[in-house]
């Protein structure tokens, strides 16, 4: 793996007009849009109620982030590129933990502005360790979201990729969630998020701005590394299986 | 042919010190025998040309000298090392058939990001002027022509400086013009004594640039020599003309033929000496009218040479 096969994966990314579009742009958007609806200004939960917002669409940028590598590894794979790539000293783990890198730094732009405009616009202040708290335990909490990313990339065409993420995205969006905040859902609900990670995500943050509704960081982070250690394994394995096939 | 046996013979001794070695190499998938026993060894500064018609196992030897396709059975050796070893050591480069470019990087970023992954890669910009593609550097590939595109791939696969270079129908979607331009970049490069074998569909590219040329007809070779032997191989004539009457036996029983084919009284007679056959013919069948003589186009000769019987394998194997 080299710094500047990691450096062009990030470059192609920003490429990406709906990189930008849906993992940049719409989760500040949809943030401002909720925290305008649901907290009103000058009642007294409206930063309890925004923070939480905020923490549901850092997840959902940082989601889409994460799972943007699906899209290039499998374009990689139908272009040949992935065949030319063998033919150089850079190893299958090599490649794929480049991939997983790139994943995770350009989760990071929906990290920083999502705050950054709590901060600025909704009146969410926090202390500096419920911040490292937010930041840092979703960010580490899109390791999965990378895994699952990079075995989606390997199972689907060019073609299929973007519905597919678009379907993952929606289910984890809607159901776990980060559209829907599970302060208003329904019991029902609330037991189907739980078996998604997007939900488990929120939960790593929530912590940090709400006690309600909210289990603690150890079975957060617990339940986030299953996910991470059957995704990673399915990944690590529909790998092998497809470059030995060639 | 008797002058492969002898290399044969050689090739024990050679092994170690051999560009390209490939030993009984066989490959099945399922019932189709894509490469059915072939052994090759090209010495280095050796630029060698596999020709075949498709399916003839070209790529599938390609792949397997590389090392994406592990053999059923038999070895491949480059410089004495396994395919793998080579490939990390940077020492072998290749251009893939149908192997595509990443549409949203640069002519300039692929490049150095195939550079950046190698141990010694050569100066970018010098792998883009042998390719020929300096001008291009900037632009995004989904922007190139087709033939741009290859030259792109080119510069990926010289930009180790490799000692042996593989390509797989380099030129498939060249024009005439570029296709010139993209072999004089590629003499430039060999002309410092680097290996190439490179597969391809066009006779006259390997009578051109190749020192040798190993013929591939269902995953075995069936000729292997220089440039001279192949063509007068692949020399001769074809005769066309009506003969009333004529019969497949007889038409095969003439003098210097190497392929026909008969419809309705019309034959179309591939021969090595077309005036003797010619004659036979007339002196049979006073009658035969509309008599054309036409050399064989070097594409005819191609096809004789691997569609027939004719040209027998230099030694049949496998019982070694």
């Amino acid at each position: 793996m080299s710094l500047t096969y990691v450096r062009l994966e990030i470059t192609r990314t920003f490429r990406n007009t709906r990189f930008v579009l849906f993992a940049i742009a719409f989760p500040v958007l949809l943030f401002l849009l909720q925290a305008g609806l649901f907290a009103k200004s000058g009642a007294p939960e409206h930063d309890a109620v925004a923070a939480a917002l905020m923490v549901n669409m850092m997840a959902f940028g940082t989601i889409s982030g994460a799972m943007s590598v699906g899209g290039r590894l499998a374009v990689e794979r139908a272009a040949g590129w992935q065949r030319q790539l063998r033919l150089t000293p850079l190893t299958g783990p090599g490649y794929l933990g480049g991939k997983a890198i790139s994943g995770m730094l350009v989760a990071l732009p929906a990290l920083i502005l999502v705050p950054l405009v709590g901060t600025l616009f909704q009146g969410v202040h926090l202390g500096p360790g419920a911040w490292l708290h937010i930041v840092l335990g979703t960010w580490l909490g899109a390791i999965p979201f990378v895994l699952l990313g990079l075995l989606l990339g390997q199972f689907g065409t060019v073609d299929s990729m973007q519905p597919v993420n678009m379907l993952v995205t929606m289910v984890m969006g809607f159901l776990g969630g980060l559209w829907i905040p599970i302060d208003g859902m329904p019991a029902w609900m609330h037991t189907v998020a739980e078996a998604l990670p997007s939900y488990w995500l929120i939960q790593v943050a929530r912590g940090a701005v709400t006690q309600d509704r909210t289990a603690s960081l150890a079975t957060a982070a617990g339940v986030l590394a299953i996910f991470a250690a059957v995704f990673g394994a399915a990944m690590i394995r529909r790998y092998r299986k497809d470059s030995a096939r060639v | 042919m008797e002058k492969t046996g002898i290399r044969k013979t050689q090739v024990s001794g050679v092994a170690a010190g051999a560009a390209v070695h490939l030993t009984a190499l066989r490959k099945h998938y399922g019932d189709v025998h894509a490469v059915d026993g072939v052994d090759l060894t090209i010495a280095p500064g050796e630029i060698v040309a596999l020709l075949g018609p498709n399916g003839a196992g070209k790529s599938t030897t390609v792949d397997m000298i590389l090392g994406l396709t592990k053999p059923d059975h038999g070895e491949v050796t480059i410089f004495g090392s396994s395919p793998d070893k080579a490939v990390s050591q940077g020492a072998i480069g290749a251009m893939l058939q149908g192997g595509a470019l990443l549409e949203d990087a640069t002519v300039f970023e692929m490049v150095a990001m195939v550079a950046s992954l190698h141990r010694k890669p050569m100066p970018i910009k010098d792998a883009l002027r042998r390719a020929g593609i300096e001008d291009l550097a900037g632009r995004r590939s989904s922007k190139l022509s087709g033939g741009q595109k290859q030259r792109v791939r080119f510069a990926v696969a010289l930009v180790s400086d490799p000692d042996l270079l593989l390509l797989d129908e380099p030129t498939a979607a060249m024009d005439v013009g570029t296709r010139r331009e993209f072999w004089k970049s590629m003499y430039e490069y060999t002309a410092s004594g680097r290996t190439v074998l490179f597969a391809t569909h066009y006779l006259e590219e390997a009578e051109e640039f190749a020192d040798r040329v190993v013929l591939m007809r269902a995953g075995r070779i069936v000729a292997d020599g220089s440039v001279a032997e192949v063509r007068a191989l692949a020399g001769g004539r074809t005769i066309h003309a009506v003969v009333p009457g004529v019969t497949e036996p007889v038409i095969a029983g003439l003098p210097a033929v190497t392929a026909y084919e008969l419809r309705d009284g019309r034959v179309a007679v591939s021969s090595s000496d077309s005036d003797t056959t010619l004659r036979a013919l007339l002196t049979r069948y006073p009658d035969v009218h509309d008599i054309e003589i036409a050399a064989v186009g070097l594409e005819g000769a191609f096809l004789s040479l691997t569609s027939d019987e004719i040209v027998t394998p230099r030694e049949s194997e496998p019982s070694r």
